[in-house]
């Protein structure tokens, strides 16, 4: 067991070095010039000249090879640096947003489970029938309307015509918890209507299949109540798959959760991840994709060995 | 029994009702956090996106200009119908052409509480012109050759030559005075508001300074901005109440806006929309190519379709509103006619057109809009353009290295008069803004006689003559004005869009604004 965690803590190790290596040569490659876009913002020009010295307070006019070794010896010890753009703390802008992205993706994400197990499993017991189909039918439905369509029309209506709800944007909960709440309910539920069907689908198609075993046969032979036979003997065997499901969906939306903060206006990772691509700023594009490549591997490594744990057999493949 | 028989709803409808509740407990809170403006005194301003920075002297960006002249302001500025009018300094007279002498208010104070003298006015321009500087206006700032503290309150600046716009550049959101104390991260502003918070890509809050110099200004107790990147919801943001005031009202939403009952909007006349060319090769390097390209659009149609309606077709020299001179003269303009074109392109040795690339970027829809209108009209005459759509990071760097035959851009002056075209149309260093390695010695010649003459009549006579020069030698086809608007509650009172080029510039008006 023991080998099994260092091999794959190792690998991960070596994963976030190739990733690091990737994005840095990324954004050599690609063309745009932080200190001329800063300086253009405002639809001008800059000399040549305000544009070397930006550069040179930015550090770009080294050698690529030092800028490299920086950024490995840095990012080794942590250190993520200072925005070029406006020289914060790029660490702080990280722990300061991370938070707020994880914030929508667990609310959304209890939402999701709360909803989609409890329907998906009867949809399974009863496939065919007319809950399935009722629940199925608007599955499609909400699968096929991306996040940003669903979230606009939730602003149209939640805020514009009814205004229950703020149209977007983030308070934080110290300073306005009923505001901050208030703000978060659209995002998450946008966040979680996605996961939602994800999960219903796999969910209705586990107990579908668990439901035909011999052994639920068995304990309704047995005479077990109904209840326990499906938590004990379906359920359970059924939440393998689903919790792989859900894990690595918790991983993809750390980086795709883009979209609901846009249109949300809701500050979180991705949109510091967007607009430092916008500007150009290296040093922060490479600290958020680390950060979430790191997390998405924790994720993956934690599911291995939680499966391995469940099922010795994965440890020997 | 089977299996299928067995769901047990219970959980499912417990779990529902959880839901549920949770749910109408949220949106059953106190409406009270959402209409907190409503005699507050804080104006809530929903800007376009977040200020990459507030360096005084550095342009990045009309969100940042805004905020900055809340937080510093110069020797001059603009009053909201966009007339020059004095800030810091309280009078200026002219010795003579080259020698202004300015004579700051006594009661002008930084926010740390110290005077504003002369020596804070000499170490401000003297931190633009210096070496190293980024500062925007750092180049048009050369025609100073002295500037001298005369006593506390005085200052004397001597010109190079004669400079008709002078008094414009030091009016400008990148030509604050700030105290001498200041530095890199802590800049001393003598502006009507000071900062009390802010958060990266979030919010910036500004608290009313109490010791401005004009003491019944600004009427509000502070700003907070608020950045809404998306156009769509920093509208939906307004109409829901969540802030006052929102720049950049997108061009699909006026109808909506006045339809409202409970909004309006101010509109001008403001930036404008053209097309550059790499003219070092190919067919664009002969003019009568660029001329045809000129006759070959139907102006209406870009406004029509990347504007919705909302813009004026515009034919030739781009002469801002609120500019001092009418410089019309249909005799040199570019009016659709596809025949004439056509004739013009034969003339050039190109009766069959050409394959070319067009470039403008995915990042603004106008400006994609914008490039699919062109890339229309241009086959109808022959041009083939295939459409080139970076983010704008790489479309600013393509413009200035000439990665592109033909380019769609769009942009402002930063005042009203023709002498704000000159950074795009004085050749000097590439720039994404002009033509790629086009180079006129007669708009640069006419461009610099305007500049340094002071008498309008014949300032005048020299811009007639650029627009003859701009229609004959192509150095840009201008397509269309945009209207631009801000869109406000019906409560709020005061502020007005300044015109023309000066929109850019509107925040002078926020010190009159109010909250009704």
């Amino acid at each position: 067991m023991l080998a099994f965690i260092s091999r794959r803590l190792a690998t991960a190790v070596v994963m976030l070095l190739v990733i690091g290596t990737i994005i840095f040569s990324l954004l050599i490659i690609v063309p745009g010039d932080p200190a001329e876009l800063l300086l253009s913002t405002g639809g001008g020009s800059a000399t040549p000249e305000a544009i070397a010295n930006l550069r040179s307070t930015m550090g770009l006019d080294k050698p690529v090879l030092v800028q490299y070794a920086t950024f490995l010896y840095d990012t080794a010890r942590l250190d993520f640096g200072t925005s070029i753009v406006d020289s914060g703390s790029i660490s702080s802008a990280i722990a300061l947003r991370l938070p707020r992205t994880l914030e929508i993706i667990v609310v959304g994400a209890i939402l999701a489970l709360a909803v989609a197990i409890p329907t998906g499993t009867a949809a399974g017991l009863r496939a065919g029938g007319r809950f399935d189909i009722a629940a199925s039918a608007v599955n499609a439905l909400l699968t096929s309307v991306p996040g940003f369509v669903v979230g606009t029309l939730f602003i149209y209506f939640f805020a514009q015509v009814l205004g229950w709800l703020p149209a977007g944007g983030y308070v934080a909960f110290a300073a306005n918890p009923a505001q901050h709440l208030q703000m978060l309910i659209l995002p998450s539920v946008t966040v979680g209507l996605h996961l939602a069907t994800i999960v219903f689908r796999m969910t209705r198609a586990s107990v579908l299949e668990m439901r035909g075993h011999d052994w639920v046969r068995t304990a309704v032979a047995k005479g077990l109540r109904r209840k326990r036979v499906v938590r004990r003997h379906i359920l359970h065997n059924a939440l393998g798959p689903i919790i792989t499901v859900v894990g690595l969906q918790l991983g993809i939306l750390l980086g795709s959760t883009v979209l609901v903060e846009f249109v949300y206006n809701w500050p979180g990772l991705s949109g510091l991840l967007v607009s430092a691509v916008e500007q150009r700023d290296y040093p922060t594009v490479r600290a958020v994709i680390l950060t979430v490549a790191a997390i998405f591997i924790a994720i993956n490594t934690v599911i291995d060995i939680l499966s391995s744990l469940l099922d010795p057999r994965i440890r020997l493949q | 029994m089977t299996p299928s028989h067995l769901p047990d709803f219970n959980a499912t409808r417990r779990t529902v009702l959880i839901s549920l509740s949770a749910g109408v407990v949220a949106l059953a809170m106190p409406q009270g956090t959402l209409a907190q403006t409503a005699g507050g005194g804080v104006l809530k301003f929903g800007l376009s996106t977040f200020p990459p920075t507030l360096k005084p002297f550095d342009n990045t960006g009309g969100a940042a200009n805004t905020v900055k002249l809340m937080l510093y302001r110069g020797l001059m500025g603009y009053d909201a119908t966009g007339k020059l009018v004095n800030e810091i300094a309280e009078s200026v007279a002219w010795s003579n052409p080259t020698t202004a002498v300015f004579k700051l208010r006594p009661n002008a104070v930084f926010h740390d509480g110290s005077p504003v003298t002369a020596a804070d006015v000499v170490f401000s321009l003297n931190e633009i012109t210096k070496q190293g500087s980024s500062a925007y206006l750092k180049s048009d700032l050369k025609i100073i050759s002295a500037v001298e503290a005369v006593d506390d309150k005085t200052v004397q600046i001597t010109l190079k030559a004669p400079s008709a716009i002078f008094l414009d550049l030091l009016a400008s959101y990148c030509c604050p005075v700030i105290s001498a104390k200041s530095t890199d991260s802590d800049v001393i502003g003598a502006g009507p508001f000071t900062l009390k918070g802010s958060e990266k890509g979030v919010f910036i809050e500004l608290a009313r300074f109490k010791d401005y110099y004009l003491s019944d200004q600004p009427h509000v107790d502070g700003i907070r901005f608020i950045a809404y990147a998306d156009e769509n919801l920093r509208y939906a943001a307004l109409a829901a109440g969540d802030v006052d005031l929102i720049e950049y009202l997108p061009w699909t939403q006026f109808d909506a806006v006045e339809a409202s009952k409970t909004l309006k909007m101010k509109t001008t006349l403001g930036p404008f929309m053209f097309l550059l060319f790499n003219v070092t090769d190919g067919p664009f390097a002969n003019a009568k190519v660029r001329q045809a390209v000129g006759y070959a659009i139907e102006r209406q149609d870009v406004v029509d379709a990347a504007f919705a309606g909302r813009g004026v077709p515009l034919y030739g020299l781009p002469n801002p509103k609120g500019s001092p001179f009418d410089l019309s003269d249909p005799a040199h303009e570019w009016k659709y006619d596809v025949d004439k074109a056509k004739a013009l392109l034969a003339e050039a040795g190109y009766p069959n057109g050409f394959e070319c690339r067009l470039l403008a970027t995915a990042t603004y829809g106008m400006h994609q809009d914008t490039a699919s209108v062109v890339q229309a009209y241009l086959a109808a005459i022959g041009i083939n353009a295939t459409l080139d759509l970076p983010d704008w990071g790489t479309r600013v760097t393509a413009g200035k290295e000439g990665k592109y035959n033909i380019a769609v851009h769009g942009t402002s002056g930063n005042y009203n008069d023709p002498d704000a075209l000159w950074s795009l149309l004085y050749s000097g260093n590439p720039s994404y803004l002009q033509s790629f390695g086009f180079k006129s010695a007669r708009i640069d010649g006419l461009l610099e006689q305007g500049r340094n003459e002071v008498d309008p009549e014949k300032r005048k006579t020299i811009y007639q003559q650029l627009v003859v020069a701009y229609y004959e030698e192509v150095p840009q086809v201008p397509l269309n004005w945009r209207i631009q608007a801000y869109a406000m509650k019906q409560s709020v009172e005061g502020f007005e869009q300044l015109p023309g080029f000066l929109s850019g510039s509107s925040a002078y008006a926020l010190d009159e604004t109010k909250l009704g």
